[in-house]
């Protein structure tokens, strides 16, 4: 299963979360307009999300994202987190 | 030592233009030169693609292919752009990161006035709008985006001047959220052009934004050097210029 889901922040960016998902999150992508850095942050946030259970919540996701050390410009980790559960969600 | 300088000179293409902002960004992070001003010119039109976004969700594969349009991946976040020669204005700022507010939000307000007031004494009613836009009460003008390293800022805008909005939306694909977003928030959302609004020419706007900085800082204009322009091909060759790079996602 491939869902994708994404969200246009007001004032902000559009931030777009591409999963592959088998019982697990296997691969995620992030994409959009956003603003990051540094630039490694983008495939770090990525990595902060795979390995999930699709069952995963919000905290936990948003715990992961939290660790990595970042500065989003346009969006925030809470975006992810509700842009990841929204796609899991279909 | 305050002084800028403009650089004003030289035709090249979307993936030169773009490794040209790796190579001043390093250059004044290193301290080989200071704060400074680039005025684009470019000979074909083509797409900057924002470095975050995927490429299929915003470019339209076979028509920018049947045209000849170069796609080119830039080191900052942003949106995709669609830009013609004569029919944009691209300026770019290559700071030291002390001359710039931490408060990146703030920063774009900041680091975009220049060209906001100059806009203003030429007639045309531009305000900033949070966060990255430049914008008239009709649509958006332009759009900057910007990259940061622990040394320097670069800072760069493109506007539209006379652009073909019937050939950017071919060109760009525009996504189901921003059409959505569009018809809620009715048409004030459009591309706002510098032509649609006043009659000066797009030399003026440019001269106009050079004076700008001068009355400002003092600055003293110079062309790229070889090595420069040496540095940009050999990064165009490894990136700028390369699927590897563009279509990276």
């Amino acid at each position: 299963m491939s869902p994708r889901a994404s969200r246009k922040i007001p004032d902000g960016k559009l931030v777009r979360v591409d999963l592959d998902v088998s019982d697990r999150i296997d691969r995620a992508t992030i994409t959009g307009d956003f603003f990051v850095e540094p630039p490694s942050a983008r495939a770090a946030f990525e990595t902060a999300i795979e390995g999930h259970p699709r069952t995963v919540d919000r905290d936990r996701l948003l715990d992961a994202l939290a660790a990595v050390e970042a500065t989003p410009i346009g969006f925030s980790i809470d975006d992810l987190a509700d842009v990841t559960r929204e796609a899991l969600d279909g | 030592m305050a002084e800028w300088t403009i650089v004003d000179s030289g035709t090249y293409d979307e993936a030169t233009q773009q490794a040209l902002e790796r190579v001043l960004l390093d250059r004044v992070a290193d301290g080989a030169i200071g704060p400074t001003l680039r005025i684009w010119y470019r000979d074909r039109p083509a797409v900057a693609l924002g470095r975050y976004q995927a490429y299929a969700d915003e470019v339209a594969a076979d028509y920018v292919a049947s045209e000849g349009i170069s796609v080119v991946r830039r080191i900052t976040g942003g949106g995709a752009m669609f830009v013609q020669p004569e029919r944009v204005i691209t300026y770019s700022l290559y700071l030291p990161a002390d001359r710039v507010t931490d408060d990146i939000r703030q920063s774009y307000s900041d680091l975009d006035r220049w060209a906001i007031e100059t806009l203003q004494e030429l007639g045309l009613d531009a305000f900033h709008e949070p966060l990255n836009d430049i914008a008239h009460e009709e649509g958006k003008i332009g759009g900057s985006a910007q990259r940061r390293t622990d040394d320097a800022i670069l800072h760069h805008t493109t506007m539209s001047y006379a652009l073909d909005i019937e050939a950017m939306l071919r060109v760009l694909r525009v996504g189901a959220e921003t059409v959505s977003e569009t018809a809620i928030e009715s048409a004030d959302r459009r591309v706002a052009r510098i032509t649609d609004h006043t009659e000066v020419s797009r030399s003026a706007v440019i001269d106009a934004l050079i004076d700008g900085i001068r009355e400002r800082h003092g600055a003293t204009e110079r062309k790229l050097t070889d090595d420069e322009l040496k540095r940009a091909q050999a990064l165009v060759d490894e990136q700028f210029g390369t699927d590897a790079w563009t279509r990276q996602l």
